[in-house]
């Protein structure tokens, strides 16, 4: 399947200061694409240039029509323009009733009076928000508001979807409301969606794939799983939270198996990197197993001799911290904590499939 | 007191005659602003909006301009219209001065800026990132600053009253480039606040109070015509105007 819309050697500058280098990024039709990344690194820049509403210094894009950024007359722009729609981090509504908000867009597009208050109301009624439509906007709450820019944008049935921290100014249950009609609407309807958010726990549940831009360098894109088993750098992993982000070293290595070395610890781990790189290491909590009783140092690979420092019940889970000669966190049921009576001080055995370790090169 | 008092009979008189002089006096004032304060609007509404919206080379100096046109004094307007409009001026050959023409051009050059300015002001306090939105929801350019200038539309009726108000209560320019003129015994260029200066000067001040009162009570209709607009209620809710007061009359007939 080709792309839906493509991005290629896409940079970016403000003032002399390079705010988005994208080498290459594929949108493929149908998907939700999340843009995530910390504040300021360049994603609502990236939405703005697809959306045509500012041209890059220098690269190229090319849309599902075959038209191309870089060789686009005036009237292509704006037919191109006309088939996306963008929302923003607040709702942006005109001072006008509910109604004619929805209506905006397809007025602008010529569409006569009757056939847009049909089109108007019948998104109000699918949207739950027929009630409000001949209030003025601005009596709105933050939620119903921003539910009409969602109206407002799903009504000119986009190809593309561009939705720029739509939950930012919402609250909690705002955002879930908010966030099931998105994914609802973009499933029902076929849409394209790209969806930017610096928090990634907001998209985890309706994105297809996210692509994590941090610093305006896009640095991975891939499922959401695939992401967070083997982020791509260091800084992608600490970006999505990962705990037992460790420093280490190759020290040997043979057939993509290597031995490294942690805190002078040695661990064995899948990696292609020559001996005498330095490393990141992540190894996801939920992957190391606890064993009851004590383990003779090094007798075992990736069995480590393992002292409890504390012991914190997170809901159903209880996240136990080690020191095996370097922190790691390790995350239990309940159950298991009693049964194995893990308490801080009490010395086990930590136990990692060599799979479970994700070694990355070290970037900082 | 007895001044104000006989003045205010007079006016009650003069309109309630009709008196022609005065009739037609009125009338030409009105005229004259209408047609000012529209040039005004067709051309300051797009200057502001311009220098709101968009970053071009001039810019600070046009802004400039504009604020300082905003406490224009109307003497100097006046004098400055002159010297172009004066037989040997720049703008001589047109033959202008003491005409109607020569003072709607000098209130233009008064309302003008009052609206650029007012409505700059205007546009600059809505929020830019809703131009983009309509941009990203299919406006064109211009259909994009026309939705920020409706967003705004209180504050632009607000341009509009400042540059109404500022020139048909000026005297300074509408007395020297029109000259406060009587033509075959009819007024050609006698505007309600020039007519006043010149009957205080000749010492007839019961006439003079009645030609003030007719422009103070013209003045706040028209102003309190206008803001019923912008409030929304005259336009949107007629029904409302017109049961709010008859309601008013009523209570005040029960009392």
């Amino acid at each position: 399947m080709s792309a839906f819309l493509s991005v290629a050697g896409l940079r970016h500058f403000y003032q002399g200061r390079k705010v988005l280098d994208v080498e290459s990024l594929e949108v493929m039709e149908g998907e939700i694409l999340a843009v995530v990344g910390p504040n300021g690194s360049g994603k609502s820049t990236l939405l703005r240039i697809i959306n045509l509403l500012e041209r890059p210094s220098s690269g190229d894009i090319s849309f599902w029509d075959g038209s191309r950024l870089s060789s686009m007359g005036r009237g292509e722009r704006r037919g191109l323009s006309r088939q996306m729609a963008m929302i923003f981090q607040e709702p942006l509504l005109f001072k006008r009733s509910v109604r004619a908000n929805v209506e905006y867009g397809l007025k602008a597009r010529g569409v006569k009076k009757e056939e847009r208050r049909r089109m108007a109301d019948e998104m109000l009624v699918r949207m739950d928000l027929s009630r409000f439509a001949d209030r003025a906007a601005a009596t709105l709450s933050g939620g119903e508001a921003q539910k009409t820019a969602l109206a407002r944008a799903m009504v000119l049935r986009p190809r593309l979807l561009l939705l720029d921290e739509p939950l930012v100014s919402l609250d909690a249950p705002s955002r879930k409301d908010m966030l099931a009609y998105i994914s609802g609407l973009v499933r029902e309807m076929g849409v394209t969606a790209l969806y930017v958010s610096h928090d990634y726990h907001e998209v985890l549940e309706i994105a297809d794939r996210l692509a994590v831009l941090i610093d305006g360098r896009l640095l991975q894109t891939g499922t959401p799983g695939e992401v967070f088993a083997k982020p791509a750098a260091d800084v992608v992993a600490e970006f999505l939270g990962a705990e037992n982000l460790l420093e280490g070293k190759v020290a040997e290595s043979r057939e993509g198996v290597a031995r490294l070395e942690v805190a002078g610890v040695e661990m064995e781990a899948l990696c292609e990197l020559p001996p005498g790189s330095r490393v990141k290491v992540l190894i996801h909590p939920e992957e190391v197993a606890l064993l009851p009783g004590e383990m003779e140092a090094g007798s075992v690979r990736n069995r480590l001799r393992a002292q409890v420092t504390e012991v914190r019940a997170q809901g159903a889970l209880v996240k136990v911290g080690l020191d095996c000669g370097f922190p790691l966190v390790a995350y239990i049921t309940r159950d298991s904590r009693e049964e194995m009576g893990i308490d801080a001080g009490a010395v086990i055995t930590a136990a990692v499939k060599a799979t479970a370790i994700h070694v990355m090169p070290f970037s900082t | 007191m007895g001044d104000i008092w006989n003045g205010l009979v007079q006016a009650l008189k003069l309109i309630v005659r009709l008196d022609p002089y005065v009739m037609k006096i009125t009338l030409f004032t009105l005229y004259v602003c209408a047609i000012a304060t529209a040039a005004g609007m067709l051309m300051g509404i797009p200057l502001g909006a311009a220098l709101a919206v968009y970053r071009f080379r001039g810019r600070k100096l046009l802004v400039t301009l504009v604020n300082a046109g905003m406490g224009l004094p109307p003497v100097v307007v006046g004098l400055f219209v002159y010297m172009f409009l004066k037989r040997r001026g720049p703008l001589g050959f047109l033959g202008w001065l003491y005409t109607p023409r020569a003072i709607i051009l000098a209130e233009i050059v008064l309302a003008m800026p009052l609206i650029a300015g007012i409505t700059m002001a205007a546009l600059q306090n809505v929020d830019p990132k809703l131009r983009m939105q309509a941009r990203s929801l299919g406006a064109s350019e211009a259909g994009s600053v026309l939705t920020l200038l409706r967003e705004s539309r209180l504050s632009l009726l607000a341009a509009v009253i400042a540059g109404f108000g500022g020139i048909i209560s000026e005297v300074g320019a509408a007395m020297m480039v029109g000259g406060n003129l009587l033509v075959n015994g009819e007024p050609y260029t006698r505007t309600l606040t020039t007519a006043t200066v010149l009957e205080v000067s000749k010492g007839n001040s019961e006439q003079a109070i009645a030609l003030g009162i007719i422009l103070l009570g013209m003045t706040l209709l028209l102003v309190w015509v206008m803001t019923l607009i912008q409030q929304g209620t005259l336009l949107s809710h007629p029904a409302r105007v017109a049961r709010h007061l008859f309601s008013r009359r009523r209570g005040g007939a029960a009392a």
